[in-house]
């Protein structure tokens, strides 16, 4: 087979999946190609100019923690920074902060244009070329063939794209784009299973014809804090948003107008997501409510398009402008971009294996809204799972997963890979069983040992983590040997300043439990060596593992009584269907997830008691005879 | 790896009863619960005694055998005790394992351990997944099927409430973005301090359901010389313990079981209760003072001939029958009135049908006050109790105003616990629940 151009790695789509997916593969040493649409467009932000949030925040430190790039890129062009549930625990604050859009994608195409092994093409795939089984290569529209080894589909919102506004609907990726309708047809040629999905997105105004004083301003934190542990600072000029509300006299004009909506009259046979529902559902599903929030995001320095976030919609456009209007200082806004709804398809992610590369064809790897996801941030983290292992899959080298106690990234893959979807799938905090030892700021302890044997920690990232490392180190040992007694005139004065009694002898690390007790009374406690290493983000970190330490240990009985069993490994070549006694359809259900442990297969949705207990049976008899 | 503990015989009467440790601390277990076991050698029985705790009376004398592993059945450690077989030696000495730190076996467990350790085929194993599955499955129905549902109906409901307060704290930890009504924690403490009080309810009444199954603890108290020990050779039927008409002569308790119409009755008389300058015999109140605690119905001897002596007198409350003994006498003026006792005379054995009666009528008393609400089954009440100590800990963290995420932990423990009574509750369905409860998403 003859090709215009040979890589090792090629990955279709430069969002925010594909990015991370080329970057990594390449870094990793493999000669590869990124190919896209349109290559001005590689980054966009489709929907919300922002990156973070509760988990999504987690989500992107352990990318950066593991070696990829949206941390380092969302610092460099960060506009709004904001720590999240900062009055709650550690385990719950994440960071989240608005873009620049249009920053953000250049700052993107810079980092890549600067990868060694790494190629970008602008192109429109329309077909894989398989051999034997495997992949060897994708046609473009234009008629030129590239061959690799291993491909990372990454499409996004663009396979087979449906878009709706009011009664109208076309195909296209997002608005302005075409969509990826020949891949799709490929896909569905190989035997993939192939699901529709939907999600939409709110009007951009012209933020000139906003009356900006009757919004309460939403300012970020004074002192933003990063993303990605190289980051020292932020250096982008911070702005803010602004919150507004719907009237009820709006909502009724929605109401009145239903069966102008593709969601209401019937058009839209996707699914959309519960947790990110359109101005349409919000009015329908929670009618007592008589206003809903809103936020006025502006989209970056140099633009006056500002993001109507909470105000999703698929109404007809000259609509949604008579509807703007009704929003309190929204009176003689215009609309720039109007809001729509997109239909698209998701391949069935129970086809992948914990690499994220289908059974059906070997080296074909799937990430981000192709595995039925949703936002920027789950995307990311996938697009670097498939492409360390798409990079590993060419070098021979062994896949990469991670357990669901080490990361959130583990904890969604194997969601998708046990549970498949029935909507777009969002990562919640409360997805992970372990979210008290998950938490955003313990990702590098977590995860940056993983990124170096990968080989895409740096050096300096790698000296800068150890430095850490040695810091919490001594800080740690510090809070343990640092002791009150008695006996001592500090003890007593603790005692009077706590106004409670704390016992003959108690050491640092004890007294920080205490309620009422903040870091910086902790801090001042210290030796004074220890206070002069002494780092802001070093004495969280440590002062969260000495808070939950106690409840991990709790949740860990608990889960070791009931599911003592879940670590037990399901080898690759266990035929379900020879198992007695299992009905042909929990075999299906086991053969399509091919659990890998059974932790994994317990949580398939449908399971049985009884079949899981043949399967413990079986499992335990195998245990040590491998 | 825990240590797991079971009757391996079936429940009931019989001869002997055999309870089962299998584990890494099944040795070290035995060895605190039975004495002289410092020469114990593997695969040999030794003849050895079980003391009820903190004292040097006998609950029973038995046999232990260690197997080494991995020459044992499991192929871990093992301890078989053979007592005898009674059910309330047998709850005893489950209770004083998991006291000292063994957990109640899940069904088919020591097969699956055996089967891990190799010390059994998977042609073997096999006959025993159906028992798995239908011990498994039935855990979850075995309420609907036994008692018409109410139990888990009861539990559900429960569960319900506690899934509430789980999605709203969930919610506040997600969507801080989101214009959510903020949690008000008056209300949510009001909400767990009931859940955890019915989930104590229901495993209170496992303690009456399991006094059919395994019989119940009586004792016998009173002032002395009232006739406790008349009384209680009456009910033994032969002349166990010492009588005579010196007060205080019952210096030590003295235990027997008796069989009332088919139930096991554990009976213990006590030494009277007075104030006295005697070493002996005050040890011996101190251990009635015990054996009341202990006991699950408490029968309170009162002299009926005593016209003016000071008898001792408890709190009415639902665990005692107020027993007028020595009726043959004349009865003394300030009792001849007195309803909501039972006559007796333990020296001629008049009235002795009627306590008998009586004692039963409170056997039964569970039935009629908490119908269907019995939980039979050990395991059951083992979870119930640990749920009920997680939301303890969620209540305490609410009290000292911790955040969320760990009030949380606590009432996923406990959601996840009474979860193995009626079936598990997903993250996907909390999830559920928070996306039709709140309207969340920018």
């Amino acid at each position: 087979m003859s090709f215009d151009e040979s890589f090792d790695v090629i990955v279709i789509g430069a969002g925010h999946a594909g990015c991370e997916a080329a970057s990594a593969a390449a870094r990793l040493g493999s000669s590869t190609a990124l190919v896209t649409l349109n290559l001005d467009l590689v980054g966009q932000m489709s929907c919300n100019p922002a990156i973070g949030g509760i988990a999504k925040g987690h989500l992107v430190r352990e990318i950066d923690a593991l070696g990829g790039i949206m941390g380092r890129v969302i610092d460099r062009t960060g506009i709004q920074f904001r720590l999240l549930n900062r009055s709650r625990g550690p385990a719950v604050q994440s960071p989240r902060a608005q873009a620049d859009r249009m920053l953000y994608r250049s700052e993107m195409r810079r980092v890549l244009e600067a990868t060694a092994n790494l190629a970008l093409r602008q192109g429109k795939v329309v077909d894989l070329v398989i051999h034997n089984g495997e992949v060897v290569g994708i046609d473009l529209e234009d008629g030129r063939r590239f061959g690799a080894a291993a491909i990372v589909i990454a499409t996004g919102t663009f396979l087979n794209g449906l878009i709706h506004t009011g009664r109208r609907t076309y195909s296209g990726g997002r608005t302005g784009e075409p969509a990826a309708t020949e891949l799709a047809e490929s896909l569905k040629r190989l035997g993939f299973p192939i699901g529709r999905l939907k999600t939409g997105t709110p009007p951009r105004l012209d933020g000139r014809t906003i009356d900006w004083d009757r919004f309460e301003p939403q300012p970020g934190d004074v002192e933003p804090i990063p993303f990605s542990f190289a980051t020292d600072r932020i250096e982008q000029r911070q702005i803010k948003c602004y919150v507004g509300y719907t009237t009820s006299g709006l909502h009724d004009v929605i109401r009145a107008n239903l069966s102008e909506s593709p969601l209401y009259s019937g058009k839209i046979k996707g699914i959309g997501p519960r947790y990110c529902p359109s101005i349409e559902d919000k009015v329908v599903k929670f009618s007592d409510k008589s206003r809903h929030q809103l936020f006025l995001e502006p989209e970056g320095h140099d633009t006056n398009e500002v993001y109507l976030n909470g105000f999703s919609t698929s109404l007809p456009a000259e609509l949604q402008q008579d509807l703007i209007r009704m929003i309190p200082g929204l009176d003689e806004a215009r609309i720039i971009r109007p809001g729509y709804a997109i239909e698209y398809d998701f391949v069935d992610p129970r086809e992948l294996g914990p690499d994220l590369q289908t059974r059906r064809v070997r080296g074909l790897f799937h990430a981000g809204q192709i595995n039925g996801t949703t936002g920027y941030e789950e995307a990311a983290c996938q697009g670097l799972m498939a492409g360390i292992n798409a990079g590993m899959f060419v070098q021979g080298r062994s896949p990469f997963r991670l357990l669901r106690k080490e990361a959130y990234t583990g904890v969604l893959i194997e969601d998708l890979i046990t549970q498949g979807v029935d909507e777009p799938y969002r990562i919640f905090t409360s997805r992970a069983e372990y979210r008290l030892a998950l938490r955003y700021d313990n990702a590098d302890e977590r995860l940056e040992k993983y990124g170096r044997d990968i080989g895409l920690v740096g050096d300096s990232d790698w000296d800068r983590f150890n430095a850490r490392q040695d810091r919490l180190a001594e800080l740690r040992q510090a809070l343990e040997t640092t002791r009150f007694r008695r006996s001592e005139a500090k003890h007593a004065a603790l005692q009077a300043q706590l106004q409670t009694d704390l016992g003959d002898v108690i050491s640092l690390a004890q007294l920080a439990k205490r309620p009422g007790v903040t870091p910086d009374f902790v801090c001042r406690l210290l030796p004074v060596s220890v206070q002069a290493n002494l780092c802001a983000p070093d004495l969280e970190t440590a002062l969260a593992d000495n808070l939950y330490e106690g409840y991990l240990r709790s949740q860990e009985t608990a889960i070791e009584r009931l599911y003592q069993h879940d670590s037990l490994r399901i080898p690759n070549q266990l035929g379900f269907r020879a198992l007695s006694g299992l009905s042909n359809e929990i075999v299906e259900r086991l053969e399509r997830v091919r659990p890998s442990t059974f932790g994994e297969a317990r949580r398939i949705p449908g399971m049985t008691p009884g079949s899981l207990s043949t399967l413990l049976v079986h499992l335990s008899a195998h245990q040590k005879s491998v | 790896m825990s240590t797991i503990v079971a009757l391996s015989t079936p429940p009931g009467r019989g001869a002997i009863a055999v309870v089962r440790l299998s584990g890494p601390d099944a040795l070290s277990i035995t060895k605190q619960l039975a004495v002289d076991l410092d020469n114990v050698k593997a695969r040999r029985a030794t003849l050895s005694k079980i003391n009820l705790p903190g004292t040097q009376e006998t609950l029973d004398e038995v046999l232990i055998t260690f197997f080494k592993a991995p020459d044992s059945a499991t192929g871990e450690d093992v301890i078989e005790i053979s007592c005898h077989g009674s059910p309330v030696i047998v709850r005893e000495i489950l209770d004083l394992t998991v006291s000292m730190g063994a957990r109640l076996a899940a069904p088919g467990e020591f097969t699956l351990r055996a089967l891990t350790n190799r010390k059994i085929n998977l042609v073997q194993a096999e006959a025993i997944r159906d028992l798995i599955a239908a011990q498994t499955e039935a855990a979850v129905k075995q309420a609907a099927r036994q008692i018409g549902g109410e139990l888990s109906h009861t539990i559900t409901s429960l569960e319900e409430e506690l899934i509430g307060v789980i999605v709203l704290l969930e919610s506040a930890v997600e969507f801080v973005e989101d214009d959510l009504p903020a949690a008000e924690l008056g209300s949510v403490k009001a909400t767990l301090t009931s859940v955890q009080k019915g989930i104590g309810d229901l495993a209170d009444s496992y303690s009456s359901g399991r006094l059919l199954q395994s019989g119940i603890k009586v004792a016998i108290i009173g002032s002395p010389n009232v006739g406790k020990s008349s009384l209680f050779n009456r009910l033994v039927s032969r002349d166990r313990a010492i009588v005579t008409d010196v007060p205080g002569t019952t210096r030590d308790t003295l235990s027997e079981t008796i069989d009332l119409e088919g139930v096991p009755v554990f009976l213990t008389d006590t030494a009277g209760l007075r104030d006295t300058t005697d070493t002996i015999e005050s040890l011996g109140i101190e251990r009635t003072q015990r054996a009341i605690v202990d006991a699950d119905l408490v029968l309170e001897v009162i002299d009926a001939s005593d016209a003016v002596g000071e008898q001792v007198s408890r709190d009415r409350d639902a665990s005692s029958i107020r027993v007028l003994n020595k009726c043959d006498l004349a009865v003394a003026n300030r009792f001849v009135s007195e309803k909501d006792s039972v006559r007796i005379s333990a020296l001629t054995g008049e009235g002795i049908e009627s306590l008998r009666t009586a004692i039963l009528a409170f056997l039964h008393r569970g039935d009629v006050d908490n119908e269907g609400l019995l939980v039979t089954n050990a395991r059951h009440y083992d979870l119930l109790k640990t749920a009920s100590y997680e939301l303890g800990n969620a209540i305490s963290a609410l009290n000292d105003e911790l955040s969320e995420e760990l009030i949380l932990v606590s009432l996923h423990n406990a959601l996840k616990f009474l979860g193995q009574i009626t079936g598990e509750t997903t993250t996907e369905d909390i999830l559920s629940q928070v996306f039709a409860t709140f309207c969340i998403g920018k």
